[in-house]
């Protein structure tokens, strides 16, 4: 491409229909632009354009398209790599580098932001060593004394040399830093002292002076960047003139640099919280060479604090501040600057108390946005806000003055009380803030899960608890002071491992009674209270508040759990569904009276979310519960699973059947609950969908293997006789649901959930023909891609089978795949990988079948497979005095709900259909070990003689021991 | 990059726990790039002889009483070349004034003067003492300056004058000439072994015996040090053997100076690979290097403490020989100096004994070094924070399970966490290594859970899940990889069978020979 005006009007032209809103138009132009990318000359015509073309919207146009092409291709990613070709011609990056910086600078503000973003993609690849003239050419501009340009340079600087405060310390790193520090630090600290002297004379031009502020701001950050990775010699030796006017700065007021926004932080607050960010950098890194410095930075720093209004615009700026001083306050040798009771107290009265004090914005945010209000307040994500920087520096100050400081909050805490007490409708923040100021100064450690783990000891929390938060909630009328209430419901949340159980239990009707409230963030508190509360433990790992003493408020409690989800703006609240399965939970047969209603609305609501599922987590919870009702009912009286498939079947019909794929997993893990409730034969309402399980379509979604796994094995554990007389035809396909599984690392395991299924409940004449082909695909996986997991499994089935069929049966069919075959089974992969199988059923499993390998074979006795029978017993024994695995304890409250519900609906388990562990080899064999010692004892008895003599030539003398035991345990002998 | 290699290599050898500690330890200066100001408590490389007030005690008697004689540069060019041997000696006395007035020694210009040829060749006036003195002192200045300076010397041919000096019949000339070259050995490897190789190590150390004075004795110390000084190359070894039995001598002395000295020698000679560390250890000065780090004196603690430092850097043996040396029973207290390089040095030492085998890392525990160092990460300086982080990433990469336990009770947690919040990426990756490390011991005791809640707790997991938008790389994946594997709770193809007539999979498979 040559640099002519006719390919600049093309150029044009082009540019142009990449802004048309029609596609057609749009996307050729884009690709025809893309495909002459490579050609020489074309960013030069992107600059010119940007330069010199007569309509605006092209100029700002092609410096866009330029910064992409930049972006795309700048970055040269390998030389070698032959479909990443170097798009820009050497020519090119030479006349880009040689142009841009002036042309930047000589720009309008939106292409110059443009040109800078591209400068330092460009500066990032060839800074320093391919663009050496690039620190000379910015610092030079300094001296031009226009401002426009000197903030071009500045931001370019920011943008090249910001990368200094997170990369890891290096030599290249290092050698960079050194060569921009002896090119800049001299010219950015002389314009940094002339540009304050500047703000001195315009001091009454106000816009003379915004754009000296902004240059004062990218001043300041750059001293951020480059003061980062250690203290440069430089401004070491030049730390009085720096930190000197950064102090004057700070305690800077100029009413034309006031803003009536009341939200954007204006420059001097951006300036002057960057001050607060260098002063806190030099304090936590350079402290001995700061420490001179460190005093009047606090002064100046606490003042600041004293005089900055409540307007959200300050924000920032005071957290902030607010921070650096909670860092400076836990230092030792900083302590003398707070310990004089005066400073304290005016530490904790102007700086702590007012950013405590609850605010129009916050107000607004209770009533408004109370999603966002209760994430922030309950969940923790309010790091940056002005609240809890106070939090924090109360914090701070406690690690060195907690007597003092609790005295003196004490004082506070009790006269914003008795404002409160004098007109409560009028100073009811007052008691908010107190209710604040006894939470952080109590509150030590806290986690979700326990609340507040450890306290101050010097706040008495259950004192203030029976005298200041139970009155509130006590109170005749629920929406009276929706924030107290809320205040006074999170304490309870907060304390509940302080506060003494019988306070707890006075609480409790009083949160249930709150569930009534308007105020959303007020019932949702109510309901994430109690949640909490039933979660906790009591003695010996039960909960600690018990379904007996919740018997006389049961009904209240679901009656107001269930209208809480009809208040405006709570009909998907997850706090109150998940409250909803906590309560059965806890309540268990308590809530079997009140199950016909609940199942109903139940119901209803999960056919009325079902349209749109939008809260995961909700729905989660909405599942639970579901399953608590049919467990919890049906253990009482099991007929009465007829009623919840009433119910709930036309709902999942029609889940299943517009396909609602948030909700399918859920829809199988009930119904395999359900269909395992029953005692007789399945169904034929369950018959009727069969088919439809082992459509391939269902079995692509990763989410719904585990539970369709599970529900074919509830099938086949109910129905085994049924499929294989009324659909055998469906046998190919069920099988094929099994292979497809097994052919996966990540789901073979579910397939041999499947298999296991199919071996212990089909009838055995039902599987006969396709029971070569199941092994020979096990054995194809076991040759082409074996793991861990798959042989852990393939030992599981290959000892069921042998339990189920016999010994004799599983080493005839695996010789009748090829010779020999069962010999080297044996040797490679039963001997050596057995001890791997884990679980306590799992490990009988194998045991039981190895036990009859070992005795109920008779090529183990007689064939070149005898050699192996030592080594067998050998493994066998080596599988027994292996320590165990804990099993789970059969205590599922406790269970907690994952918060895995996401957009891609992974599996999402319940844990309340949980599965009972099935133990198949349960009635047959109690202790395998004695079990062995017996079968064993009867071979001996068969073939006289034979079996000590295999023991003693070659079983080691350990395992022989263990056996011995084994043997005298089972009060036999060998013969 | 090298930083990333250094990471992956580090944390290769964490998952070879206990295999190759050794790697774990840092030897000194990870970046040759400094940004800061040179060292003030490095030992000075060149010294000027600087005349203080009216009265130098260090002058011969006879020049107090003379009047001083002015002379201007052109003056002294003229009487330096002529003939006049008077005027050879007072142009070379005002010459040796000016370079030893406190302010602004004219050194570049007597350079200019072109006189150094000369005073060279006055250093061979074995008859003139005066003019030999006058000379060495003179050109001693010049060499104290920079580079350029002592290269004029060099190249003025003083080397070999110097040397030759040294076995000088006038104790004060002698004198002179050691000092004279400790600021040539002072410029760097190469004139150091420059003079190494014109042997000016055996006249050197001839010096040294029960009658020297002390202050000759302490120039000696200190041109000796020199000459053990710098690394790329180090020193030669047999060099390093001639001087070390002096140096072990010489660390015995009771002056200040002296110990000092032999201290900062020390600590240059195992400022090295571990065979240079295995020299100095087979001298069995360890015990005493022990002492003299626990002595109140900075100027004695400092040097000592580097050496000490030096040493643990060394293989497990080296380590162990400087833990029965009794390392362990002072760090404590250092690293509670007040002095944050004294922390940061201390604390240095403690990590990379920290990365040695468990036994090792038993005995910290039993000499008490858990509490200072909990301490110390605390409330020390970031400097000296930023070595405790490594001393406890690299404890709970090569302790036991109970080891761990052990640090965990001490209350390691909370400063750790805390330091989450350093303006450092590299010591936050660290920090979130060694949050792994902990996880890893947590999950052998079943203890998951409880960690779990303590880091939440401490206020850890906030700090962590801060880190996710870290601009690091490196630290955004870690913090990432923990949150996902401890905090979120959540868990987590050939075979493939066709479609048959009734839409459902086919069961079908075509048999192979196997052979497992």
């Amino acid at each position: 491409m040559e640099l002519s005006d006719a390919n600049l009007q093309t150029l044009t032209e082009y540019l142009k229909k990449t802004l048309d809103p029609d596609p057609a138009i749009r996307r050729p132009a884009e690709k025809f632009l893309e495909s002459v990318e490579g050609s020489q000359n074309y960013p030069l015509l992107l600059l010119t354009l940007l330069e010199k073309s007569q309509e605006n919207v092209i100029k700002v146009c092609a410096s866009v398209t330029f910064k992409n092409y930049i972006k795309r291709n700048w970055r040269i990613v390998g030389i070698l790599v032959e479909d990443e070709p170097n798009k820009i011609c050497e020519s090119d990056r030479i006349a880009i580098k040689a142009n841009i910086v002036p042309l930047m600078l000589s720009s309008p503000e939106q292409i110059q932001k443009q040109l800078s973003d591209a400068i330092s993609i460009i500066g990032r690849e060839d800074f320093p060593q391919k663009w050496p003239d690039l620190l000379t050419e910015m610092v030079n501009r300094f001296q031009s004394g226009d401002f426009h340009v000197i903030n071009g340079v500045l931001r370019t600087a920011h943008s090249l040399f910001k990368r200094y405060r997170h990369e890891f310390k290096s030599n290249e790193l290092w050698t960079e830093i050194k060569l921009v520090l002896d090119a800049f630090a001299l010219p950015l600290t002389n314009l940094f002292k002339a540009t304050i002297e500047l703000c001195s004379t315009h001091a009454n031009d106000a816009s003379a002076l915004k754009v000296l502020f902004s240059s004062l701001i990218l001043i300041a950050k750059l001293f951020y960047s480059l003061n980062f990775q250690d203290l440069p010699e430089f401004f070491e030796d030049n730390m009085e003139t720096w930190m000197t006017n950064f102090h004057s700065l700070l305690t800077l007021d100029n009413k034309l640099l006031q803003t009536d926004d009341e939200e954007e932080a204006g420059l001097l607050e951006l300036l002057k919280s960057q001050i607060c960010d260098n002063a806190a950098l030099y304090a936590q890194k350079y402290d001995e060479e700061f420490q001179p410095y460190l005093p009047r930075f606090v002064t100046a720093i606490w003042n600041l604090l004293v005089t900055t209004g409540q307007e959200v615009k300050y924000d920032l700026l005071v957290s902030n501040a607010i921070q650096f001083l909670a860092s400076v306050c836990e230092r030792p040798h900083y302590k003398h600057l707070f310990e004089d009771q005066n400073t304290l107290t005016s530490i904790c009265e102007k700086v702590i108390v007012p950013n405590m004090e609850f605010r129009a914005a916050d107000e607004e945010a209770f009533e408004d946005n109370s999603e966002e209000y209760i994430r922030r307040d309950l969940e923790g994500s309010d790091i940056d806000t002005r609240r809890r920087a106070a939090c924090d520096l109360v914090r701070g100050l406690c690690k060195f003055f907690e007597g003092p400081v609790t005295g003196i909050f004490s004082g506070y805490v009790n006269s914003m009380l008795q404002e409160y007490a004098k007109n409560p409708s009028v100073n009811w923040k007052h008691k908010d803030a107190a209710i604040y100021l006894v939470t952080s100064l109590a509150s030590k450690a806290q986690t979700q899960k326990h609340g507040i783990t450890q306290a101050n000891e010097l706040v008495n929390l259950t004192e203030f608890f029976v005298n200041h938060i139970q009155p509130d909630l006590k109170s005749a009328s629920v929406n009276e002071f929706p924030v107290l209430k809320a205040d006074g419901i999170k304490y309870i949340m907060i304390f509940r491992n302080q506060v003494p159980k019988e306070q707890l239990l006075v609480s409790i009707p009083l949160l249930i009674n709150h569930l009534q409230a308007e105020s959303i963030v007020v019932h949702t508190y109510a309901a994430h209270a109690l949640e909490r509360l039933f979660t906790m433990r009591g003695t010996n790992n039960t909960t600690l508040i018990t379904a007996a003493e919740m018997a006389p408020f049961v009904e209240v409690l679901l009656t107001n759990l269930f209208k809480a989800l009809t208040l405006p703006g709570s009909s998907e609240n997850e706090y109150i569904m998940k409250a909803i399965m906590r309560s059965f939970s806890l309540l268990q047969e308590s809530i079997i009276p009140y199950i016909p209603s609940v199942i109903t609305q139940l119901t209803q609501k999960l056919l009325a979310v079902s349209k749109n599922p939008s809260k995961p987590h909700f729905n989660h919870y909405m599942f639970e519960s579901i399953c608590l009702s049919i467990r919890i009912t049906c253990k009482a009286n099991p007929d009465a699973v007829g009623s919840f498939e009433e119910a709930l079947f036309m709902v999942f019909t029609e889940i299943l059947q517009n396909d609602v794929q948030e909700f399918i997993p859920y829809v199988f893990q009930v119904m395999s609950l359900l269909l395992e409730m029953h005692k007789n034969e399945i169904p034929s309402s369950y018959m009727a969908l069969f088919p439809h399980l082992l459509q391939p379509v269902l079995w692509e979604r990763t989410g719904n293997i585990p539970p369709l796994v599970r529900l074919l094995q509830a099938y086949l554990e109910r129905g085994a006789n049924t499929i294989a007389s009324a659909a055998a035809d469906k046998i190919p396909g069920l099988l094929g649901v099994f292979q497809k599984l097994i052919a996966s690392k990540a789901n073979d395991h579910q397939g041999f959930y499947l298999l296991n299924s199919i071996i212990e409940h089909m009838p055995p004449e039902s599987v006969d023909q396709y029971r070569k082909q199941i092994f020979i695909l096990l054995f194809q996986r076991l040759q082409n891609s074996k793991t861990t997991k798959f042989i852990k499994s393939f030992l599981v089935f290959i000892n069921l089978y042998c339990v189920k069929y016999g010994a004799l049966a599983l080493q005839e069919i695996f010789d009748s795949i090829q010779p020999k075959m069962f010999g080297m089974v044996l040797e490679k992969i039963i001997i050596p990988e057995i001890q791997k199988v884990s679980g306590q059923v799992e490990k009988k499993i194998c045991a039981v079948g190895i036990t009859k390998i070992l005795t109920e074979c008779p090529p183990m006795m007689d064939t070149e497979y005898t050699k192996l029978w030592t080594p067998l017993l050998q493994a066998l024994i080596g599988l027994f005095e292996l320590p165990e695995d804990d099993t789970i304890p059969d205590e599922e409250h406790f269970i907690d709900i994952e918060d895995t519900p996401g957009y891609q609906t992974a599996f999402s388990q319940l844990a309340f259909a949980g599965k009972k562990e099935h133990d198949p080899v349960g009635q047959m064999v109690n202790n395998p070990r004695i079990h062995l010692a017996q079968s064993l004892h009867k071979l001996s008895t068969a073939c006289p003689g034979r079996v000590p003599s295999m023991l003693s030539t070659s079983l080691n003398a350990e395992a022989l021991q263990y056996l011995q035991g084994y043997l005298q345990a089972a009060s036999v002998t060998l013969l | 990059m090298p930083v990333v290699n250094n990471h992956s290599e580090r944390m290769r050898k964490f998952k070879n726990k206990g295999k190759d500690a050794a790697a774990l330890r840092r030897q000194r200066a990870e970046v040759s790039i400094e940004l800061r100001k040179a060292k003030k408590d490095e030992q000075i490389l060149k010294r000027r002889s600087i005349l203080f007030g009216l009265v130098d005690e260090n002058l011969p008697l006879e020049e107090k009483r003379d009047e001083i004689i002015q002379l201007s540069l052109e003056e002294i060019v003229e009487a330096v070349n002529g003939s006049n041997t008077m005027l050879q000696l007072q142009a070379t006395q005002a010459t040796r004034r000016m370079l030893s007035r406190q302010k602004d020694p004219p050194i570049n210009q007597i350079i200019e003067l072109g006189i150094i040829p000369k005073l060279v060749e006055f250093l061979t006036r074995a008859d003139n003492a005066p003019l030999q003195f006058e000379a060495a002192w003179a050109l001693t200045n010049i060499a104290s300056g920079t580079s350029d300076h002592t290269k004029a010397v060099v190249e003025g041919g003083a080397i070999p004058a110097f040397i030759s000096l040294l076995s000088s019949p006038h104790m004060h000339i002698s004198e002179q000439s050691v000092w004279a070259l400790g600021n040539i050995a002072g410029d760097g490897p190469l004139y150091r072994d420059a003079l190494i190789n014109r042997n000016a190590i055996p006249p050197l150390l001839a010096l040294v015996s029960p009658v020297t004075p002390v202050g000759f004795l302490r120039n000696i110390t200190w041109t000796l040090s020199n000459l053990c000084r710098n690394k790329n190359p180090y020193p030669p070894l047999d060099a390093v053997k001639k001087i070390l039995p002096v140096l072990i001598c010489l660390i015995e002395h009771e002056d200040k100076d002296i110990i000092s000295d032999s201290c900062w020698a020390i600590s240059y000679l195992t400022d090295g690979s571990n065979d240079r560390i295995q020299i100095v250890v087979d001298t069995g000065i360890l015990p005493r290097l022990v002492e003299l780090m626990a002595r109140p004196e900075l100027i004695i603690m400092t040097p000592a403490l580097r050496a000490i430092g030096n040493v643990v850097t060394g293989t497990d043996e080296q380590t162990q020989a400087a833990i029965d040396a009794g390392v362990l029973a002072v760090l404590p207290h250092l690293l509670r100096h007040a002095k944050p390089t004294i922390q940061k040095e201390a604390a240095w030492a403690l990590s990379n004994i920290a990365a040695g085998p468990c036994w090792q890392i038993q005995q910290l525990i039993t000499c008490g070094l858990l509490p200072p160092l909990v301490e110390l990460l605390d409330k020390g300086d970031f400097k000296a924070q930023k070595e405790a982080v490594w001393a406890v990433a690299n404890f709970t990469t090569g302790g036991t399970v109970e080891q761990v336990v052990e640090l965990v009770r001490s209350g390691v947690l909370k400063p750790l966490l805390n330091l989450l919040l350093a303006k450092d990426s590299k010591t936050i990756l660290v920090i979130l290594d060694t949050i792994s490390n902990l996880f890893l011991a947590a999950e052998k005791l079943g203890e998951t859970e409880r960690l779990c809640l303590l880091v939440e707790e401490l206020d850890g997991l906030e700090k962590i899940e801060a880190l996710q938008t870290h601009d690091n790389n490196m630290v955004y994946r870690a913090a990432l990889n923990i949150i996902e594997k401890y905090f979120s709770g959540e868990e987590t193809p050939g075979l493939q069978p066709g479609t048959g007539q009734d839409g459902l999979y086919d069961f079908s498979v075509e048999k192979q020979d196997f052979n497992f």
